[in-house]
């Protein structure tokens, strides 16, 4: 090792930045939550040793399983959503037929730029009980007023789609980048043996995609996983709607049980490994990997 | 290549030589400071066995002191630069800088962040905040101990002021606000359908008068309003209906009493009246569906604190005229009016600050110089901004304080606002588990107002995740 150091010093001191980076902002602070997990502590006082109690407590609390079924939703709905939107949005977008496409591309990716927060209190006045768009249009076909974010059933709805909204733009441009790369002699040769669009879009677009959509889904899934900003500014009532991170976020910052919410973020993170492990698995089974 | 990588290191070598000089030109920086701030507290010392007169004589260094702030913290710049333009000649060069925090608990997270990191220098000097972050800061000795300074002061207080900002005996909080519970209504609504809003007196009788209104508007127009989330909680439990019936949490040893305590039974069945019968409009406060529904006359009365008039003066200001203000209602058996909220500026333990001494001077000026705090409220009433009630007696004792306001065709709200504090209940205890309390009980009671479980249920299940949870509070 310290001769495969001394041979190749330079290169290792090229990429040190970066492990230097990690090791500072990623690799300790992992490590220090989980101690700060195994501890009582309201950021104030010392830290008090309490074993696996706050993982104890964790498994035992319905706030987190509410949170964690709630995560799990947004991240199984929206993911689908997205997916399919930006297949369907990039395949539009890179198809011959349309015109003007700058123009078309520039629309689509506005979501992705509008401030999150902005968006969700406009989202939020969209979906009001009383003064919402959404039920102004309900209510004029003749459906009643729902309780989009005051009542316990509909709130995660709202959140899926503002959280939809936001990032079918990204996906659109990671898969639309994606279809440009595939050349268009297999289309052509398709359409010469007589495929029709669809057939063209499961024989060809789909496998010559499927890196970019795994891709996709990998940092999908852990973003979803991570959701805050919609969850948090679209709250419903109770534990309807919240997530696991802005659970984390609650139990750390706004009733200070640090030691409780560093025991969630582990939580978090065993999740997030297990389910990107499962895809791998997946992707290796199917002879991608 | 060998040219080319000598090259590279001269100028990896250049840099961090550079970067070493820089540290330690700032620790050259960190060392002048900290000699500043020992011949500092060396001056200090020497002023503190001077007379106070010499204190006032203090030049304050030039630089900008920091205070914590949320609500609408940027009304009260302008009595902070007044206060300086007032005191250029302690203060010449000194600025007053009010950051927003998003509420009591960002304040208290941001501060206690600070302190865990070690960068004392970003702290603020001042910050305001509630009862419960208080006493958390307190605990953790990130405040100082104001006793000596606030005793001699306390017979100029309304009585009560400094209660909440005590932690063990020893007074953090210099009270900023005392506001009480009281009842809004909309006067032509009760013009409208020819209903008596004198009675309301009794939560029984208020919630008579809501059936009333019920039925004589075809349903349109409800008593009050219902938050969908934890300020339902907030407003009509912990500083609402629970003190009025003398609810509780725990009990005087500190053990979970949510689920069988009578008081908090009466104070959450008569929620369940309200809910049950439909005489709550439900939408979140502080957003604009509520308003419309006030300027649509669906939302008649606002049993709530002091604190929503400015938000019905700012939010609403077409409305000036149609509203009026009276007492809380109180339950007939316990005759007591609303739990006063009292809202607390405390200064940091920090000893690198300068500005300590001149926070000080500024609450106490805040607090008792009356011609200045007159002009400042007239400047913030024009604009609609919020003001509270002083603390002073004797600044209350002023006829400014009893002038009517145009915002309520002509009643006085100051003079309500007064009135409101007469007979007081008690503020359920704070304990250092309070916080997360609320967060338990608030998540079922929205569970109950989202009607997803009955109250009876609401309440097992309170006691239950209050145990499980919690077990048992620090009361003290």
């Amino acid at each position: 090792m310290i001769q495969a150091l001394k041979r190749y010093k330079w290169p290792y001191l090229f990429i040190m930045p970066f492990f230097l980076l990690f090791l500072i902002f990623q690799l300790i602070p992992n490590i220090f939550t989980v101690v700060i997990s195994l501890t009582k502590w309201n950021a104030i006082a010392k830290p008090q040793y309490v074993g696996l109690k706050n993982y104890q407590l964790l498994f035992c609390d319905q706030m987190f399983w509410d949170a964690t079924w709630n995560t799990f939703i947004y991240w199984l709905i929206s993911g689908i959503i997205i997916i399919v939107l930006a297949l369907f949005i990039g395949s539009l977008l890179t198809s011959k037929q349309l015109k003007i496409k700058k123009i078309y591309s520039t629309i689509t990716f506005l979501p992705n730029v509008c401030a999150v927060i902005s968006m969700a209190i406009i989202f939020k006045l969209f979906f009001d009980t009383n003064e919402g768009l959404f039920n102004s249009i309900l209510v004029s076909v003749g459906i009643p007023k729902q309780e989009w974010i005051t009542g316990a059933s509909l709130s995660k709805i709202p959140v899926i789609f503002l959280y939809s909204w936001r990032n079918i733009p990204w996906y659109t441009m990671i898969i639309v980048s994606g279809l440009l790369n595939i050349s268009p002699d297999f289309y052509e040769a398709a359409h010469v043996d007589g495929a029709n669009t669809v057939q063209q879009f499961f024989k060809i677009t789909l496998p010559s995609l499927s890196n970019v959509l795994f891709f996709c889904f990998i940092t999908l899934t852990s973003d979803a996983w991570k959701i805050f900003n919609e969850s948090y500014m679209l709250k419903g009532p109770s534990t309807s709607n919240i997530s696991l991170f802005q659970y984390m976020y609650d139990s750390g910052f706004t009733i200070f049980k640090m030691g409780y919410a560093s025991a969630i973020g582990v939580v978090l993170t065993v999740i997030l490994l297990v389910v990107s492990i499962v895809q791998f698995i997946i992707r290796k089974r199917q002879g991608e990997v | 290549m060998k040219k080319s990588q000598r090259l590279l290191s001269m100028l990896i070598s250049t840099a961090l030589i550079l970067t070493v000089a820089a540290c330690n030109s700032k620790k050259d920086d960190t060392d002048k400071s900290e000699q500043q701030a020992e011949q500092k507290a060396e001056d200090n010392k020497g002023a503190e066995a001077a007379p106070a007169v010499e204190v006032e004589k203090t030049l304050f260094p030039k630089g900008t002191m920091t205070i914590y702030g949320y609500g609408n913290p940027q009304y009260l710049q302008y009595y902070y630069d007044d206060f300086l333009e007032r005191h250029r000649d302690i203060a010449p060069e000194v600025e007053i800088k009010i950051v927003q925090a998003k509420n009591a608990q960002d304040a208290r997270e941001k501060i206690s962040m600070t302190y865990l990191s070690g960068a004392l220098k970003d702290l603020p000097t001042c910050t305001y905040i509630d009862p419960v972050g208080l006493k958390d800061l307190a605990n953790g000795d990130m405040i100082l101990d104001m006793t000596d300074f606030l005793t001699p002061l306390l017979p100029k207080m309304v009585e009560g002021a400094t209660v909440d900002g005590m932690v063990d005996g020893k007074m953090y909080g210099l009270p900023e606000s005392v506001r009480p519970q009281l009842l809004f209504y909309n006067k032509s609504i009760f013009d409208e359908y020819g209903i008596d809003p004198s009675q309301m007196t009794t939560i029984e009788k208020w919630i008579e008068v809501g059936r009333e209104l019920k039925e004589k508007s075809g349903g349109k127009t409800y008593l009050s309003y219902i938050d969908p989330g934890k300020n339902a909680w907030r407003y009509y439990g912990r500083r609402g209906l629970m003190p009025q019936a003398n609810g509780r949490i725990w009990d005087d040893e500190g053990k979970v009493v949510m689920g069988t305590d009578p008081g908090t039974k009466k104070a959450m069945e008569t929620l369940d009246t309200l809910m049950k019968e439909d005489l709550l409009f439900k939408s979140t406060i502080f957003e604009p569906p509520l308003y419309d529904a006030c300027r649509k006359h669906q939302v008649a009365t606002f049993y709530i604190g002091a604190f929503w008039d400015e938000f019905l003066r700012k939010n609403v200001p077409e409305m000036a005229g149609e509203w009026r203000v009276m007492n809380a209602p109180v339950f007939e058996k316990e005759q007591q009016g609303g739990a006063p909220v009292t809202g607390y500026f405390v200064i940091l333990n920090n000893p690198d600050d300068p500005y300590t001494e001149l926070a000080k001077m500024l609450w106490e000026d805040f607090t008792f110089n009356t011609e200045q705090r007159t002009k400042w409220v007239k400047r913030v009433d024009s604009e609609n901004g919020p003001y509270a009630n002083p603390i002073s007696l004797e600044m209350l004792d002023d006829a400014f304080w009893k002038e009517p306001s145009d915002y309520y065709g002509g009643q006085s709200f100051r003079t309500a606002e007064a009135q409101g504090l007469q007979n007081p209940s008690k503020n359920l205890p704070v304990t250092a588990q309070d916080a997360e309390a609320d967060v338990i009980i608030s998540a079922e009671l929205e569970a109950y107002v989202a009607g997803n479980q009955t109250m009876e249920e609401a309440l097992q299940n309170m006691q239950k995740n209050l145990e499980g949870k919690i077990g048992q509070s620090e009361v003290k």
